[in-house]
């Protein structure tokens, strides 16, 4: 299946896009998205050890399963102030 | 007063709290403005860092007589606060937010706010709130985006159940890479502060419990919702481990957001003589000195020095350079 990632603060800027579209197999979970994200966008990889996903507005821990339509986003940490 | 939520009674419980700022630059200067004009009645405003003219783009408590005053932040803020509010009390401390003098920073503090520019230290406010039952507000602005996160201990998720390891190094941009648009600053310390309004007027029934995630840019904003976080076994709020707080993790170097400096500290050391140093230091290169601070340029670098031995070496970034130009003239 394929699924869209909507991409936020330092994510946006190291993947080059907003959005993130990665191919992950049915049933595949979080985890398996943060993996299938550092091979499609190597530059993402040390950052994506820190982010939080969100699946349809809401906190996805690792083994929560994804399905085609889920609203994702990958939000890494904001440090500035 | 006449906000009917908060009322004669809420107006009153804010005049008798006692607040902790914990860094006020750009989200510090928004927080302690705000709470200081809401009649907070005891700000302790804690920062490690001097003025410089670029922060007058977002930290909005100063202006350029401050910049010239070669005064610390936490000194000018007070100025600034006292003349805004007089009937308040507030206390300047001029100090690095460390796990020596975290516990002694909170004595008598009914809550936190976070006005920091590192996750190590909130990492440190985050253990610090769940040992010692002491509310606190997460926020963090970087390019037109920010992030909060109100942390209630025994009530909300904490910062370590949404992120249970703390950003390594180099993989969060600073403002110096990315830079900061003034008004995301001012949108993520008003939230901070508004959820202040509402814990220490005992209204903790009205705050947010969700991570707000604004994209000004694009106008939006997002709400992720942490209910599944609660009773996840985390590491600090559930085992109940504070290895920040304990001194185990958390180095004494940092790379200052914006700044190209670096800090180095030295938490437990003896206090040195400005005054002595300044004489030793004449010869080397320009030195000027206040009581709070002794400010030495030599070749490309800036280096500032506090009485507690702490100094912020301006012209680099890099931290082994800092530390070699420090043991070069001030010594170890």
């Amino acid at each position: 299946m394929k699924v869209e990632v909507k991409l936020f603060a330092v994510a946006k800027q190291l993947a080059g896009a907003d959005t993130a579209v990665v191919e992950l197999a049915d049933a595949s979970t979080v985890a398996d998205l943060r993996a299938a994200l550092a091979r499609t966008y190597p530059p993402l990889a040390p950052t994506l050890a820190s982010v939080v996903f969100a699946v349809n507005a809401a906190y996805a821990d690792e083994q929560t399963r994804l399905h085609p339509h889920d609203e994702i986003a990958c939000i890494p940490p904001v440090s500035g102030g | 007063m006449r906000y009917a939520p908060l009322g004669r009674l809420g107006q009153e419980r804010l005049a008798a709290s006692k607040v902790l700022v914990c860094g006020c630059g750009a989200l510090g200067s928004v927080l302690a403005n705000t709470l200081a004009r809401a009649g907070v009645g005891h700000l302790r405003i804690v920062d490690r860092d001097f003025l410089e003219l670029n922060n007058l783009q977002r930290q909005v408590l100063y202006d350029e007589h401050d910049v010239a005053s070669g005064l610390p932040k936490a000194v000018a803020a007070r100025n600034k606060l006292q003349a805004i509010n007089s009937e308040i009390e507030v206390e300047a401390v001029v100090a690095d937010v460390d796990h020596t003098n975290l516990a002694e920073l909170l004595d008598g503090v009914d809550m936190m706010l976070d006005g920091t520019d590192n996750f190590e230290t909130r990492y440190l406010l985050n253990d610090a709130s769940i040992r010692f039952n002491i509310p606190w507000v997460y926020g963090g602005c970087i390019g037109a985006e920010g992030q909060t996160m109100t942390i209630v201990p025994g009530e909300t998720p904490c910062l370590r159940c949404l992120m249970p390891e703390s950003p390594p190094p180099g993989t969060t941009p600073t403002c110096d890479t990315a830079g900061i648009l003034g008004p995301i600053i001012n949108v993520i310390a008003s939230i901070e502060a508004c959820e202040a309004l509402k814990i220490l007027s005992g209204h903790r029934d009205a705050i947010n419990r969700t991570l707000m995630v604004f994209e000004l840019w694009d106008s939006r904003l997002r709400q992720v919702k942490l209910d599944s976080l609660q009773g996840v076994d985390c590491a600090t709020c559930q085992q109940r481990q504070f290895p920040w707080l304990d001194g185990q993790r958390g180095s004494h170097t940092a790379i200052l957001c914006g700044r190209n400096a670096v800090q180095l500290s030295f938490p437990g050391r003896q206090e040195l003589s400005l005054e002595n140093l300044a004489e030793k230091l004449q010869s080397v290169g320009n030195v000027t000195r206040n009581p709070f601070l002794l400010r030495l340029a030599v070749d490309e670098f800036l280096i500032t020095v506090f009485p507690d031995g702490r100094a912020i070496i301006g012209g680099t970034e890099d931290i082994m350079e800092a530390k070699t130009v420090y043991a070069k003239y001030i010594g170890n």
